[in-house]
């Protein structure tokens, strides 16, 4: 497919090349200011923000646990062609992946309960606006975070539980010792579970502090 | 230095200045997801790498399969330097970020200022970069490792060694980032 990757680099060579004229463009003719990425961040909304947060949790836990299945599924179908016994045990590994996912619904619908409750946009002042925004960021970040932890995880969950197949059909005693390797690999996807959990819990804590800001006396 | 935005509610202690700017806040939090989402990366692949390794090996030599649990071990302590750094990382913003006290000086004192969301930033590519690299040479240096062994039992010291060696380069990302956060103050 050389002819494809070839594609892709003229076409991204393409758009750096508009984007760097058109940055030198506004440069030269006085209007560099208003290249101003921090200008883009604080003003997308923060339901948008909160909104990207979740789907990512979710859309990214699902790709990682359905790229772990499909590598461990294939493995023991293959496998299985001459040891049909290993289908039921190693069915945990199939198992394993598909926690990954349930982390990532629970992401989800943890982020969505405090962009329902801490994301509203009743007043503009400048404080709650650091407030709400910061809410905003700190959603993302949390959805950011455990889908690709969990991406990752349920990747590698699905090399090692391929493997666990395929020793387990040459000889049955070896299966419970590589399952040790697989629950380390999903440790991976609990840390990042374990992370989003603080990052949106880090919300409420602002949010006092932005109150109490708001009502104390100058 | 702009002077401050004179703000809304007159009973608030809060100001945005241009060092003091909204945006502060998302470099703190993207600083707390690159340190768990990168070395989650490496640790993955350190540990899909030697996995792998172990069940082509496991078939030859059962009896070898717990001491090459090694590497897998050192990809998830890997992780953990994430795990540490995103949980310091996520106190430090909270902790720090109060409103800013000062309304009549023009010079911003206190609040979550641009320079600790940078300094938040910092720690957490550091960590987690070097988290990945760490990650990758474990795995494939446990891999090359842990089929060596099988063949040549002398091998499995020599496998430590460089797996020390390839763990302390994750060590050293968590140092830089513990010092950028005694920066934040």
């Amino acid at each position: 497919m050389a002819s494809a990757g070839n594609a892709i680099c003229y076409v991204l060579l393409l758009w750096t090349g508009i984007t760097v004229v058109l940055g030198v463009y506004y440069v030269l003719s006085g209007q560099g200011t208003r290249i101003d990425f921090g200008w883009l961040i604080e003003n997308v909304d923060p339901s948008m923000y909160a909104s990207l947060g979740i789907a990512s949790a979710i859309a990214l836990s699902v790709v990682g646990a359905a790229w772990g299945i499909l590598t461990t599924g294939c493995s023991i179908l293959g496998a299985g062609v001459k040891a049909p016994r290993i289908q039921t045990k190693n069915l945990i590994s199939i198992i394993f992946c598909e926690a990954v996912a349930i982390y990532g619904i629970i992401i989800a619908i943890l982020i969505n309960a405090r962009l329902k409750k801490n994301l509203d946009l009743d007043d503009l002042s400048p404080q709650y606006r650091r407030g709400t925004q910061f809410a905003g960021f700190a959603c993302f970040g949390a959805g950011l975070t455990s889908g690709f932890c969990n991406l990752f995880c349920g990747m590698a969950v699905g090399i090692v539980g391929s493997g666990a197949a395929l020793a387990d059909a040459q000889n049955a005693a070896l299966f419970v010792k590589i399952l040790v390797v697989e629950i380390f690999a999903s440790a991976i996807g609990l840390f990042g579970v374990i992370v989003s959990i603080l990052q949106v819990g880090v919300i409420a804590q602002v949010q006092i502090v932005v109150a109490q800001s708001i009502s104390a006396p100058k | 230095m702009a002077t401050p935005i004179v703000p809304i509610n007159l009973n608030s202690t809060d100001t945005l200045t241009p060092d003091n700017a909204v945006y502060a806040g998302f470099f703190g939090v993207m600083g707390t997801t690159s340190a768990m989402v990168l070395t989650g990366l490496g640790a993955a692949y350190g540990t899909a790498k030697s996995g792998s390794g172990i069940a082509g090996m496991a078939v030859s030599k059962p009896e070898l399969i717990m001491k090459s649990i090694i590497p897998i071990v050192m990809a998830g302590i890997i992780a953990i330097y994430g795990l540490v750094v995103a949980v310091i990382i996520s106190q430090s913003v909270t902790s720090h970020f109060t409103p800013q006290i000062e309304v009549t000086k023009l010079s911003a004192s206190g609040g979550y200022t641009n320079t600790f969301g940078f300094c938040h930033l910092g720690a957490g590519l550091s960590v987690g970069f070097c988290g990945l690299a760490a990650g990758y040479a474990i795995g494939v240096a446990g891999e090359s490792g842990v089929r060596g062994t099988a063949m040549q039992p002398r091998l499995f010291v020599g496998m430590i060694l460089v797996l020390i060696f390839a763990e302390v380069l994750g060590l050293y990302g968590l140092i830089i980032a513990l010092i950028l956060d005694t920066n934040v103050k």
